[in-house]
């Protein structure tokens, strides 16, 4: 291949986003953060890098693999890139806010990278916009932040939205109670993780019924609440059932039109998580728009101890792939020569305004040319007339 | 109601094909009678059920049209479940048919003298490279493996590969090429495979589907 066409390739898993779309991206980010502003979050910036040690520390030592490592010449200590924001609000929190009144409700923007896209998303570069609500407990502080995430989301346009919630350590915890053998739990978590009840029910021993009862309790939030009321579980889950049943109904208190599934077996991605967690998608889109959850905040970080945090992150590539194309936006040519005083009170008007800058034969012909819907002429924006081409057609 | 806002439902092509269409007759699933003819050209075909299509495809490409929600449901053999091992795809019901094995054979006069437990490093031709690296690297055993779409017992004869890593279920096409199955990798079965997003977002279309398939499988 001639070397000069090779020189348009980018690496894999990295795009250029061209004009309509990288507009609507930051129309998006903007939407959301000023969503977030208005329910009293506000925004951090972290740097793109920071030292692996901090950036990795405690829970997030599982996203070792994800990051890009540079050495720095200057301290010559290594260098990772961030792979995932949460931890460094999380980070911020705990040092340099730490003597903020809590709950403390934090949110930003910003890009990350990974070493490898996965199937669904092939992207190693993609937008995350997100909020953090660290230092509350209560069920309400779990309903805020998926309350406030499905507002986000409608004000931003994507429609069919609906949003799964989970309590990921609570099937763990029934498997480590029942001592099922270790080598039995691997296949017994692959049997859940596929949804295979017939093969949880044999693999799962004494709890075998009561897991495949749970991997039968998924579905929308009221029908799974009633089913997991009947079942017969451990104190301990008991408790964050209870939560979860709460923070339901604060959800659909705020956002009645929103649709909530419940799906308990549901932990892949939820590692690290604590409690109450959700996922969000969109009907006939590929891959998740966002997830969160009731995480340990700041944890290895100054007195080490942690404090209990939720929060979301929403991916701009998936929000993106749930939004219709943008219609394209109307601009006015103003031929060379027209007065500085009348485009610029277009402009001010909020008209998009392009320039000519020299003399031409056909402005109108100019004007398309140059993508323009509209020629400015007398003092206005006029819209262009029909295209006898394409009349033709 | 928009054309995409139908479900999908993806079979393979071939023996598992004539073992599902009665289980889904019996779940009151019938397709278009074109679907029978066997000469036609199309990959796609309408149900009785108005809200259900059922497309055509390759058993490897059932797996990946419901990873990506291309397709929303499908039937798929565990072997191409495990290949793949895409985390977007639920396998809620074993259907209990197109039962066979995934297996290592090579040929019977190296199987005579040939000592697994003695593997270090093997080179197999299989379909599956990515369950035998790891059915391998669970042993110790280094494999390199060389992927291949078909006719994978031609492998051994020809001198590309010695072993083998493939399907069997009667074993007459080993036994027909002068191979020896000589490692049990696992049991495969057809599973209905469910795309995760379809049934969270969809779940009064997908779930119902699902227990109809699932009633009659169990009395089957």
């Amino acid at each position: 291949m001639n070397e000069l066409v090779t020189r348009a390739l980018l690496p894999a898993g990295l795009r250029d986003a061209l004009p309509a779309e990288a507009d609507q991206e930051a129309e998006i980010v903007w939407r959301v953060t000023q969503t977030f502003k208005r329910y009293g979050y506000a925004r951090v910036k972290p740097p793109m890098v920071e030292f692996e040690e901090s950036l990795l520390a405690g829970s997030q030592a599982g996203m070792s693999r994800h990051c890009f490592r540079l050495m720095d010449p200057d301290s010559q200590r290594m260098m990772a890139l961030r792979a995932d924001m949460t931890p460094q609000v999380a980070r911020i929190a705990a040092t340099r806010l730490k003597g903020e009144a809590r709950p403390l409700r934090l949110s930003y923007a910003g890009q990350v990278l990974r070493v490898k896209g996965d199937g669904l998303r092939p992207e190693r570069q993609f937008g995350q916009v997100g909020a953090e609500l660290i230092g509350a407990d209560e069920p309400a502080a779990d309903a805020e932040i998926i309350a406030m995430s499905a507002a986000a989301l409608a004000d931003v346009g994507a429609a069919n939205v609906s949003i799964d919630l989970t309590i990921p350590y609570l099937v763990p915890a029934i498997i480590g109670w029942s001592q099922v053998p270790p080598d039995i739990a691997a296949n017994l978590r692959a049997a859940l993780d596929r949804k295979d009840a017939a093969a949880v029910a044999n693999l799962g021993g004494r709890v075998g019924a009561l897991l495949a009862d749970l991997v039968a309790a998924s579905g929308p939030a009221a029908v799974v609440l009633a089913k997991l009321d009947g079942l017969d579980l451990p104190p301990t889950a008991r408790g964050e059932v209870v939560r979860l049943k709460e923070a339901v109904r604060l959800v659909q208190a705020a956002r009645p039109d929103l649709a909530l599934t419940i799906d308990t077996v549901e932990r892949r991605g939820f590692e690290y998580q604590k409690g109450l967690s959700f996922t969000i998608f969109a009907r006939g889109v590929r891959g998740e728009l966002g997830r969160g959850g009731r995480y340990l905040a700041g944890e290895d970080l100054m007195e080490g101890a942690g404090e209990t945090a939720t929060g979301v992150t929403l991916f701009t590539d998936t929000v993106l792939r749930a939004l219709p194309f943008p219609a394209a936006e109307a601009c006015a040519f103003a031929p060379f020569g027209t007065p500085p005083a009348v485009v610029r009170a277009l402009r001010d008007g909020g008209n998009l305004v392009r320039d000519g800058f020299g003399p031409v034969a056909d402005a109108v012909a100019e004007a398309r040319r140059l993508g323009c819907s509209h020629i400015v002429e007398g003092g206005k924006a006029v819209l262009l007339p029909a295209n006898p081409k394409e009349a033709k057609k | 109601m928009p054309a995409n806002d139908k479900l999908i439902l993806a079979l393979s092509n071939g023996r598992i094909l004539k073992e599902v269409m009665p289980l889904l007759y019996a779940a009151g699933i019938r397709p278009e009678a074109e679907f029978d003819n066997p000469d036609t050209r199309l990959l796609r075909f309408q149900t009785n059920d108005p809200r259900l299509d059922i497309v055509r495809a390759r058993a490897f490409d059932v797996a990946t049209l419901v990873a990506f929600g291309a397709a929303h449901l499908g039937v798929a053999g565990n072997d191409v479940i495990v290949e793949f091992d895409y985390s977007e795809i639920y396998a809620p019901l074993d259907l209990g048919i197109g039962k066979c094995r995934l297996s290592v054979a090579e040929p019977a006069d190296l199987a005579g003298r040939d000592d697994p437990r003695k593997w270090s490093h093997v080179r197999v031709a299989t379909k599956y490279p990515n369950v035998a690296r790891k059915h391998f690297a669970r042993r110790g055993v280094q494999a390199e493996c060389i992927k291949m779409n078909g006719a994978i017992e031609l492998a051994p004869a020809l001198g590309l590969a010695r072993r083998i890593v493939d399907l069997v279920s009667s074993g007459a096409t080993l036994k027909a090429n002068g191979l020896v199955e000589v490692e049990h990798i696992a049991d495969v079965t057809s599973k209905l495979i469910v795309n995760r997003a379809a049934l969270k977002t969809r779940h009064g279309d997908v779930q119902p589907l699902i227990d109809r398939i699932s009633e009659v499988a169990r009395a089957a």
